[in-house]
């Protein structure tokens, strides 16, 4: 007879590893953080409905905010969590824990780290509201774990985070140009992206503590935010799957025709002769003319604008977050008279310039553009929110969270009800329906204190 | 003074007896009759002869001056002594069991024959619930007493000659969840029905406690056949056809009024039923198109006066290309696809046996042809069984099967382009004709779809060309299995005898899945090797003593070591094919990722003791205790005990009526437990593809647990048996109760934890239930006899408790939106999804005439366990030809169907297309006049009032299907009532056969699923499922029940 060790050795299995590096836990959270907010996976991800960037053809629960049928928001939930939350988390403590790092090695490493994570609890945020967050990730200590007030807890110790880390870039050594798929251990380029995610973080708050958010946004700029698109966040995805865009999978791979453009960017694009339209869309209905599928409504691929040729490369970079958004928020401050350095108008021409650019539109393109009396700041029509919020949404296109969420902070532009439910655009995911049969007393507690769990509950910060 | 008398031992219809104990009482003198029932033996006289026999009544004669004594033994009828086998082989009277068991004899599984015999045990044990997923060669579901694991193996345990075969699936776990790919069947159908000699059932935890870890979902134990009743050499042909068709009953009734399209949404302006954008012709002028991206029929109406340009108008390979064609129906439905299968089992055994030696050779070939184009199961099985008897005290057997199974074409399952059934319940277009689309097929040998992409880029969009499905994209697969053991017996004196056992089951599999270049999933290949053995030792001390007169020992102390290994690999091509129709791993156009290995070994030691003591042959107490130490636990925790009591009182010995024969109660109590699999202790990281030379790795979903400890069970059992007038008439009952806690769940967890699930011991499930067994014979004439058999059974199952805060465990969340759970205080297997909104038990129906629905899919709608079941068997006999029939009942359960949830929004089903309360057609709008289309749904508005508001129904979001409708609309109740079985046997008479050179020759003609006499779900078998396992209750391009019909030929030399 064999003895209780030779007995335990055979539950040891041989072939996946007890342990592996920081490295390959960070680069592994930074792909599936890049892979869920690209996506349009109706399972994964249907910000690009809920932003009326994108509608549907045939099959049109998404776009009509069916949350119930293919359990979105579990997805989301437990992919942020698991696959991102966690194994930063995991990578922080093996970074932690490794006596060969230097001092200024685990600083870099623990600062790219937080960067990330700071990202993904805001987007978690931003998305449910409420969310467990002193008590998350640790399933020994907090099995049901509660959830904490966004606006009062999560919000400033995210503030607090990042300003804890700031420091970190200047000496700190990052993770190396293997593991670093954002910027290839360039610590300048990461402390840019602090600097702008803290930008993000205050300016968010401007409608409801507007000492916090000015005093954020002020001390993230005099930090130094993105100054131009070679800034932006991204990840160069590759040509073969696992590793291509995911949107690429679901547009080309797939060969379904599940998606055209909305008529709701459509139709403002077409009134502003935007020059970004044979970027964004398809000219598949003939050169410069575009139409978009009604939102919400049964609609055909081949009368409407099809999505943009770049939009089905494999290649085709994923945005975290880019110089146009960062402008955007800056013209925002710059309206509400923060000390950002420059004017609404600059910043908000900025955003517009950068985002033209970005998608391959030429100078002249830009220009023509800016001299518009309904694009140009000082002559378009409507308060600052109305002009910023437009102008931002348009640049946001193809990143559907962002563009959902400035319509959600601005008001502007004004969506469309879409068609089949009638339903008005959500303001929130509901909470995943495993929060209620798993962590049920918690999920109660919550929906109580943000005011319902219901798609039309506003978050904290959406007062306007 | 001692002398020598002889004799000879035969049964009252004079033949032979060999083996008969022959003892002189009170004495350790005895021994055996020989082959032809002779013997003699050393005697005083006035000294007595025990004559024993097992199974018989024992006899006792005098010596007197006689010095031949011959003694004939009859069957015991009034004590019942039946021998049947009991766990880990050990043989026992069935009188003195405490315990319930149910046996099947080998015929009545191998008559009508099934491709998996364990289909042909439904309706014929009580407490015994079996469902074939329904495809060909598919996976049965074996479940005992009801399901008492919450996420893990509630499959019985199947014994063959003692050797233990897993009856678990190799399917994917995608494959279960109803997300496509193949059902490749499960371990019980390598059993071949022909060298079953009898099946016992043992239901309860007592009976299989000896089996220590495995035995707590209960065993079948099968015997095969011996060659041990007849003397020189025999032969045993038999031969069976049968032809099965797809049972109209469970298939859709499509409607032939409207095409393709999903409302009046197409055209430059959106607001038509076909495009008018398309040119086909090449004129330049754009043509009047059918939608052909659409999957469904809810387009323009029929008018055969109409020209359009179809799918077949869009081919330049095809002959219609270019070319309009009427508006109509397609000539043949769907339906048309459902061919013949035919069944062809031929086998052949020889057996023989000498005064020492005993073998069967047996010789099986089972060819299957699928009722689906290009689909077959071909099995060969080899079986031999021999032993010798070397000395007086030593005996010798072995037994050895070879099962080659191959496979092709098995159908596609769940929702899955693969799957045929999918368009055609779900997505489909009337105005297709499906025989033009199998012309075109065989044509081109290209996907010539009906679903294209549009009229000028023909890649099809969503649904293939079927008989491209059947041809290009499909599986084969093989499995060699090798299963038998080598056993010594050793009789060490007249009441202790040893016995050493080596068995193994060991099997290789090998699966290839194709999609070829040009289908509408992305083309690839995928192989997967799989490779399992099980082995088992096994040392048993047997002892068996008359203490006195009337107490007698029996029992046995053991030892089993079993070791059970995996090994596995599963390689897919990555981005397509290169070359198309080319199917390997170097095919493939991106770099594959690397294959998923797993290897594991899982050993188990165990000891046990059983002892048995019987009082005058009417009061019997058992009790065994086995320990067990497994390796899948943590070592702290890997060692753990059982037991069982048990104990049964023969009240019949103390009634002196005529009438009742015999009557018996029992009773028991045993804890028992099971561990679980490997690799559940040590957590470990996933490796994913690096990305671009960047390492991946994650932590899993699931977190692994140090301290796992097995889970208990707790059951005890009541049971009454009676027979009367003869064993006439007579019945068995049982009452049951089984707490199984300390479960070993992978529990899941909020994902704030950074985890889904976590491996613990939690949970707590009850199953009690109610078995009832009746039997008689209402008619008995010198010519003529009705035999009829009843079974019954009823099972509660209670989730009693998980876990606290967890208030819902979702064993899968499917397709639709439903979960199958389990959530504490209600039965295991509840339906969820959303729910439409009652007020005072009335549905409420909105201002727009459709059903409310509750907003979350959280709502319990369903529950999958049936109510009760019960099989009905009678049999006719008059002279030598008999009649026999069984039917096969099942009382509630539930069952969504995403068929009817699809496929009632794109409005293939014919009612989708009828008329309404005022003769109109539904499809027809909406109006404030007698000419409205549209239904009023029965319920109430808002504010109570009966509603009377009309409903439209002019597109897909119809007030039937997945738009407008919650998911509780497409529960069903999964009742039925079948003609299960039915044969009509004609046996040569002996006289007859006297002339032949046959010792025995039978003809039937026999018929499996014959009728359908009742159901409850429509257009569908509300025995169809996706796979064997926990997820049940749960349709998705479900297959349709195939009747059959055939004849089967038994000739004996």
């Amino acid at each position: 007879c064999m003895s209780d060790e030779q007995y335990d050795d055979l539950n040891r299995d041989p072939k996946n590893p007890t342990e592996v590096t920081a490295d390959v836990l960070f680069t592994s959270a930074t792909k599936s953080l890049f892979d869920q907010m690209s996506s349009t996976n109706v399972n994964d991800n249907v910000f690009k409905l809920f932003s009326q960037y994108f509608t549907q053809t045939t099959y049109i629960d998404e776009s009509n905010y069916d949350l119930n049928g293919r359990t979105i928001t579990d997805s989301h939930w437990l992919e942020m969590y698991s696959n991102v939350l966690y194994d930063l988390k995991d990578s922080s403590e093996k970074v932690m824990a490794d006596a060969a790092l230097s001092a200024d090695e685990k600083a870099g490493r623990l600062a790219q780290i937080e960067v990330l994570s700071v990202y993904t609890w805001q987007q978690l945020v931003d998305t449910f509201g409420n969310i467990p967050y002193t008590e998350a990730l640790d399933i020994a200590q907090f099995p049901l774990p509660k959830y904490d007030d966004a606006e009062t807890e999560i919000y400033p110790n995210l503030i607090t985070r990042i300003d804890a880390i700031l420091g970190n870039f200047d000496s700190g050594e990052g993770f190396d140009s293997v593991a670093d798929r954002i910027y290839g251990a360039d610590m300048d380029a990461w402390k840019k992206f602090a600097n702008s995610l803290k930008l993000r973080l205050g300016i968010r708050l401007s409608d409801v503590n507007p000492t916090l958010a000015q005093a954020t946004v002020e001390s993230a700029v005099s930090g130094g935010v993105f100054t131009s698109n070679a800034d932006n966040a991204l990840l160069d995805y590759l040509s073969a799957t696992p590793n291509t865009n995911p949107l690429w999978v679901d547009l080309v791979e797939s060969g379904r025709q599940d998606f055209v453009a909305a008529n709701t960017i459509v139709d403002i694009m077409n009134d502003l002769d935007d020059p970004r339209r044979p970027l964004y869309f398809r000219e598949n209905l003939g050169l410069g003319t575009f139409v978009g599928g009604e939102y919400g409504d049964s609609n055909s691929y081949t009368t409407n604008s099809q999505l943009g040729d770049l939009l089905h490369e494999a290649t085709f970079a994923g945005v975290l977050m880019d110089y146009a958004e960062v402008s955007f928020y800056l013209a925002e401050a710059a309206e509400r008279t923060y000390n950002v350095g420059g004017t609404a108008t600059e910043f908000y021409t900025n955003g517009i310039t950068a985002s033209i650019e970005y998608w391959g539109g030429t100078p002249t393109d830009v220009t023509s553009y800016l001299t518009r009396t309904d694009v140009a700041y000082p002559t378009a029509t409507g308060t600052w929110r109305e002009k910023i919020g437009t102008q931002f949404w348009l640049a946001m296109y193809n990143r559907g969270f962002e563009g959902w969420t400035v319509w959600r902070k601005y008001d502007y532009p004004v969506l469309n009800t879409a068609v089949e439910s009638g339903n008005p655009v959500p303001t929130r995911y509901t909470y995943p329906v495993d929060e209620q049969n798993l962590n049920g007393t918690n999920w109660d507690a919550a929906s109580t204190a943000i005011g319902g769990d219901s798609q039309t509950t506003k978050l904290f910060w959406d007062t306007m | 003074q001692e002398r020598t008398v002889s004799g000879t031992v035969t049964d009252p219809s004079g033949l032979p007896l060999p083996g008969v104990n022959i003892v002189v009482k009170g004495t350790s003198n005895g021994t055996q009759s020989d082959f032809d029932g002779n013997y003699s033996i050393s005697v005083n006289t006035g000294d007595v002869l025990v004559f024993s026999y097992v199974g018989l009544k024992p006899e006792e004669i005098t010596v007197g001056t006689s010095n031949v004594i011959n003694a004939t033994l009859t069957e015991d009828t009034a004590a019942l002594d039946e021998v049947v086998i009991t766990a880990l082989g050990i043989k026992r009277e069935k009188k003195s069991l405490g315990y319930a068991t149910q046996e099947v004899d080998g015929e009545e599984v191998s008559k009508v024959k099934s491709s998996n015999f364990v289909n042909s045990l439904s309706g014929k044990v009580a407490g015994l619930d079996i469902k074939s997923s329904g495809t060909l060669g598919g996976s049965t579901n074996v479940v005992i007493r009801g399901s008492n694991s919450i996420s893990g193996n509630n499959q019985a345990l199947f014994v063959i000659d003692g050797v233990p075969i897993s009856n678990q699936n190799t399917n994917t776990s995608d494959q279960t969840l109803g997300r496509g790919g193949y059902d490749y069947g499960n371990a019980s159908s390598d059993i071949n029905p022909d060298d079953i000699a009898t099946i016992n059932v043992l239901k309860g935890a007592a009976a299989t406690a000896l089996y220590g870890s495995r035995g707590m979902h209960g065993a079948v134990i099968i015997t095969t056949k011996t060659g041990k009743t007849k003397k020189g050499i025999g032969i045993t042909i038999s031969s069976s056809l049968m032809i099965g068709t797809a049972d109209s009953e469970t298939l859709p009734n499509y409607q032939d009024k409207y095409g393709a399209g999903y409302g009046a949404y197409y055209g430059t302006t959106e607001d038509q039923y076909f495009n008018d954008f398309e040119d086909i012709t090449g004129d330049g002028v754009p043509d009047l198109t059918v939608p052909f991206t659409e999957d469904a029929s809810y387009g323009a109406a029929f008018d055969p006066s109409l020209m359009v340009y179809q799918w077949n108008s869009i081919f330049p390979q095809l002959e219609g290309y270019r070319e309009a064609t009427p508006w109509v129906a397609g000539a043949n439905d769907p339906n048309y696809v459902w061919g013949t299968s035919g069944t062809y089992v031929n086998s052949v055994g020889l057996d023989g046996s000498d005064e020492s030696s005993s073998f069967r050779l047996g010789y099986t070939n089972m060819m299957q042809e699928g009722n689906l184009p290009n689909s077959e199961i071909k099995r060969n099985s080899i079986t031999f069984n021999g032993s010798h008897q070397f000395t007086d005290k030593l005996t010798a057997s072995t037994s050895f099967t070879y099962t080659k199974t191959s496979g092709k074409g098995r159908y596609g399952t769940g929702y899955d382009s693969n799957n045929v059934m999918q368009q055609f319940r779900q997505w489909w277009q009337t105005n297709v004709d499906l025989e033009a689309q199998k012309n075109a097929y065989f044509a081109t040998r290209e996907n010539i779809t009906w679903n294209t992409s549009s009229g000028t880029d023909l890649s099809p969009i969503y649904s293939d060309n079927p008989y491209w499905t059947f041809y290009e994209n499909y599986e084969t697969d093989s499995r060699n299995r090798y299963f038998g053991n080598v056993m010594l017996d050793y009789k060490i004196n007249d009441w202790i005898s040893a016995m050493a056992r080596f068995s193994y089951d060991t099997y290789t599999e090998f699966q290839e899945e194709r999609t070829n270049v040009g289908s509408a999933n992305v083309s690839q290949y995928s192989r997967f090797n799989n490779q399992v053995a099980e082995y088992n030792y096994d040392f048993f001390l047997n002892f068996n003593k008359d203490l006195s007169d009337k107490l007698n020992l029996d029992g046995n102390f053991g030892l089993n070591l079993r070791r059970q290994t995996w090994e596995s690999m599963r390689a897919v091509t990555n981005g397509g094919l290169g070359i198309p129709g080319l199917y390997s791993l170097s095919n493939s156009s991106s770099p594959i990722e690397a294959p998923i290995e797993y290897d594991a070994t899982k050993m188990v030691d165990g000891a046990f003791v059983r002892a048995s003591l019987g009082y005058d042959n009417f009061a019997f107490i058992e009790a065994t205790y086995r320990r067990d130490r497994s390796s899948a636990l943590p070592k702290d925790n890997n060692s753990f005990g059982y037991y069982s009591v048990s104990g049964s009182f023969i009240f019949s010995e103390f009634i002196d009526t005529d009438w009742i024969t015999f009557g018996k109660l029992r009773a028991n109590y045993a804890e028992v437990g099971d561990d679980t699999g490997p690799y559940r202790v040590y957590n470990t990281y996933n490796i994913s593809a690096p990305f671009d030379g960047s390492g991946i790795a994650s932590n899993p979903a699931s977190l692994n647990n140090l301290d796992l400890k097995p889970q208990r069970q707790n059951s005890y059992e009541f049971g009454l048996e009676m027979s009367f007038l003869n064993k006439r008439a007579g019945f068995d009952f049982a009452y049951y109760n089984t707490t199984t806690e300390d479960q070993i769940v992978n529990v899941p967890y909020s994902g704030a934890t950074g985890y889904s699930s976590r491996w613990l011991n939690a949970g707590t499930i009850e199953n009690k239930g109610l078995e009832l067994q009746l039997y008689g014979t209402p008619i008995k004439t010198e010519d003529f006899q009705w035999n009829l058999n009843v079974n019954w059974s009823k099972n509660e199952n209670e989730v009693i408790e998980l876990l606290d805060g967890i208030e819902n465990l979702q064993l899968a969340s499917l397709q639709g939106g439903v979960s199958i759970n389990a959530t504490p205080g209600e039965a295991y297997g509840t339906i969820r999804g959303t729910n439409f909104i009652y007020q005072d038990g009335e549905r409420v129906v909105g201002t727009d005439g459709y059903y409310e629905t509750t907003d979350t899919s959280n709502e319990v709608i369903g529950n999958v366990n049936p109510d009760w079941k019960a099989g009905i068997n009678n049999s006719f006999s008059y002279k030598n030809v008999t009649l026999s029939f069984l039917i096969d009942i099942q009382k509630g359960g539930d069952i969504f169907s995403l068929d009817t949830w699809y496929g009632y929004a794109t409005g293939l089903y014919d009612f989708t297309a009828g008329t309404n309360d005022l003769g109109n057609p539904v499809r027809n709008p909406v109006t404030s006049g007698a000419d409205s289309g549209g239904v009023i749904l029965s319920g109430v508005q808002a504010d109570g009032t009966p509603n009377t508001v009309r409903a439209s129904a002019t597109s897909y979001a119809n007030p039937w299907g997945y738009a407008r409708t919650p998911n509780a609309a497409h529960v069903y109740d999964a009742s039925f009532v079948k003609l299960r079985e039915l044969s009509l046997t004609y046996s040569l008479t002996p006289k007859v056969l006297e002339k032949l050179p046959f010792t025995n020759a039978s003809l039937s003609l026999i018929g499996r699923n014959l009728w359908i006499i009742h159901k409850n779900l429509p257009y569908s078998d509300p025995e169809a499922g996706l796979s064997s396992g926990n997820i049940q209750g749960y349709q998705s391009g479900a297959y349709p029940a195939i009747r059959e019909i055939g004849a089967s030929l038994k000739l004996q030399f």
